[in-house]
């Protein structure tokens, strides 16, 4: 059995249905990351994972054991709020060791799990200080040597970095990565930047409106997004959607129709033939990163509205009929706002959706 | 940047609401060191041999002294009492919902809003038929039905400041309700608590009314017996500024020690 199951959860505030059936297994030591938009629910999620919310519906197994309707503190999980939720009145020490206190762990054992947990977050000094006297960065780190000095089963982030600045925030992601492989215990993590999504996961469920679009490993949701919900929520910026009506469709291949393509038409090569028939109309999904000018056969004709220069990166937008597509290149290309761009792209990096958004 | 003016006329303001709310309390405490003469004297004399004929005359007095002691018996009681039972409930209606919370809190409202003589005389009653005239409990019992609801009035609201994920994470940590209250809501709240405290004790201090219906020799308190001296035929002024400068005394020093707590910024650094 996993590790940490969820069997069709559901949670509702009065008539209102926050989580709809949410269905979810992680294995034992695996990072698994909820993403979504605001609102979506994952942090109701969490804190049911946690017992701090209800089950409204369905059941939750830690360990092999169903803990719906555990007390939280059973449940031998930690959490780092979204808010640090630090004791402000107690020093860092006594923040860390709370926990064990109550738990009624010798005075002794205590002092040596948090030096240990200063230890490893570089909170050593810090110890007498109190939460107000601390940066954003160490509040950070305390909210996670609370968490760690227990050795809790489950290790549950909700937004940690969300209000770091964005050096920290890099900074605090890789030594998250790094806590996980060390400690090498179960966590869950609740963000809605795709970018620590795709760093820190073994596995992402992306949630919309309290439910799951796909769950999967960073690239797998990268490379094979199962609608135009996730393709545009995995990857920065944002996949690029153009409609398009089919005009053909031969074995193994269809002709697509929109006035962007070069020539008014494009064939792309899918293996989903049979879903669509001529008439129809698709969704064609393209990477900003996979697009590049100057192609020497390029596919696309575009208009340049403007560029955003990135430094080491040249971002473009482009106007096709009422879409937008935007390109990343490298460098700082030679062009103006105007221009024509002749844009080309990998076969296999074009991505095709159904007229409902799923993919073909 | 404020001008130079500026800065000298908000000194002045200081200074002026300053002289204005000390001059009494100078007034009463200079003439407690003077004798009969100098007190009625006029022009009043700014200069005099300060005597200390007053304090002897009163602490010789067993009435003053009593007194003294009855009101510090009534006003710590009902202040530990007020705060005991305040804050408990307090934190209930800040953080709990549960059936009749609006009513009860519109009656912890509502009750302060009916003037106290209304009630002197059904009190008076109560109190008599119960065998309770004359007793420091009748004095706490009727100055918590006061206080208590200004205790859950104050300490609800700074209750409800306190960020409700720090409850959730003792919750994790494995705290109980009760060690929640203690050890989170206690000393995060405890600048409202002490403004509470001083509320309580500085109203149960002072009440007049009450003392003078429902108490006779034995329970006499403070203010009961600084107005007593008012009866004679001359008013015997420098005793009555005596009894006024030590009934206010411990007044200001309960408050000097409580107000360390009263500090704002408590749960600073909970949260980002
Ligand atoms: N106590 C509540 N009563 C009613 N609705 C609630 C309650 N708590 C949360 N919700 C609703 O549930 C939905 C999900 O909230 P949740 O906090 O889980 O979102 P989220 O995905 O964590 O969003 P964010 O990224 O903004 O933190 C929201 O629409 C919210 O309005
Ligand atoms: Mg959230």
């Amino acid at each position: 059995m996993s590790f940490l199951q969820l069997d069709t959860i559901k949670k509702t505030y009065g008539d209102v249905s926050v989580i709809k059936g949410v269905s979810f297994a992680a294995a034992k030591g695996e990072f698994v990351v909820f993403v979504g938009p605001s609102g979506c629910g994952k942090s109701t999620l969490l804190r049911m994972i946690a017992g701090l919310e209800d089950v409204t519906e369905g059941h939750l197994y830690i360990d092999g054991k169903d803990v719906t309707y555990e007390e939280p503190a059973k449940r031998e999980l930690s959490m780092v709020f979204q808010s640090y939720a630090l004791y402000p009145h107690m020093s860092v020490f006594e923040n860390m060791a709370f926990g064990l206190r109550m738990a009624k762990v010798p005075e002794a054992e205590i002092k040596t799990r948090v030096t240990e947990a200063a230890r490893i977050l570089h909170l050593e000094p810090l110890l007498d200080r109190k939460p107000r006297a601390l940066s954003g960065g160490q509040r950070q780190r305390v909210a996670i040597g609370r968490s760690i000095v227990r050795h809790p089963k489950i290790f549950l982030f909700d937004e940690p970095l969300s209000n770091l600045d964005a050096e920290l925030r890099t900074q605090m992601r890789v030594e998250i990565a790094k806590l996980h492989r060390d400690l090498g215990t179960t966590m869950v993590y609740v963000t809605h930047d795709q970018v620590e999504a795709m760093t820190l996961a073994d596995r992402i469920v992306v949630l919309r409106a309290g439910l799951v679009e796909q769950i999967g490993t960073p690239t797998e949701l990268y490379d094979r997004p199962a609608n135009t919900f996730v393709a545009g929520f995995i990857g920065s910026p944002k996949m690029n959607f153009i409609k398009a009506s089919v005009t053909g469709v031969g074995s193994g291949s269809l002709t697509l129709a929109n006035p962007s393509f070069v020539g008014g038409t494009l064939s792309v090569e899918t293996v989903s033939t049979g879903r669509v028939k001529a008439g129809d109309t698709v969704i064609v999904g393209l990477r900003p990163e996979h697009l590049e000018l100057n192609a020497a056969q390029p596919l696309l004709s575009l208009t340049l509205d403007f560029a955003e220069n990135l430094g080491g990166a040249t971002q473009l937008y482009s106007r096709s009929e009422g879409d937008i597509v935007a390109i990343v290149v490298h460098g700082r290309p030679d062009v103006k706002p105007g221009d024509t761009l002749r844009v080309g792209i990998e076969g296999r990096h074009i991505y095709l959706f159904d007229a409902n958004g799923l993919a073909l | 940047m404020r001008s130079k003016s500026g800065i000298l006329l908000h000194a002045i303001g200081l200074v002026l609401i300053i002289a204005f709310s000390l001059f009494p309390f100078y007034w009463m405490v200079s003439s407690s060191f003077k004798t009969q003469a100098q007190i009625l004297a006029s022009p009043p004399q700014w200069f005099f041999t300060p005597t200390l004929q007053n304090y002897a005359d009163i602490f010789a007095d067993a009435k003053v002294v009593n007194a003294i002691i009855n009101s510090l018996i009534v006003a710590t009681s009902t202040t530990l009492l007020a705060v005991a039972l305040g804050t408990p409930a307090a934190f209930a209606l800040a953080r709990y919902e549960f059936k009749g919370k609006s009513d009860l809190w519109f009656w912890f409202i509502s009750n302060r809003m009916t003037s106290p003589i209304v009630l002197a005389l059904p009190v008076y009653l109560i109190a008599m038929y119960a065998n309770l005239l004359d007793t420091h409990i009748v004095l706490i019992l009727i100055y918590l039905t006061f206080n208590v609801p200004i205790v859950v009035w104050i300490v609800t609201d700074q209750f409800k400041s306190i960020p409700p994920d720090l409850e959730q994470a003792a919750r994790l940590d494995g705290a109980d309700q009760f060690t929640i209250f203690r050890k989170i809501y206690l000393p995060l709240g405890a600048p409202g608590i002490a403004v509470s405290a001083i509320f309580s004790f500085i109203f149960s201090w002072n009440e007049l009314l009450y003392a003078l219906v429902l108490t006779r020799r034995n329970v006499q308190t403070a203010p009961v017996v600084a107005t007593s001296f008012m009866s004679g035929y001359e008013l015997p002024w420098g005793k009555i500024m005596a009894t006024g400068t030590v009934i206010v005394l411990p007044v200001t020093i309960f408050a000097l020690i409580v107000s360390r707590h009263m500090v704002r910024g408590l749960t600073m650094g909970a949260t980002k």
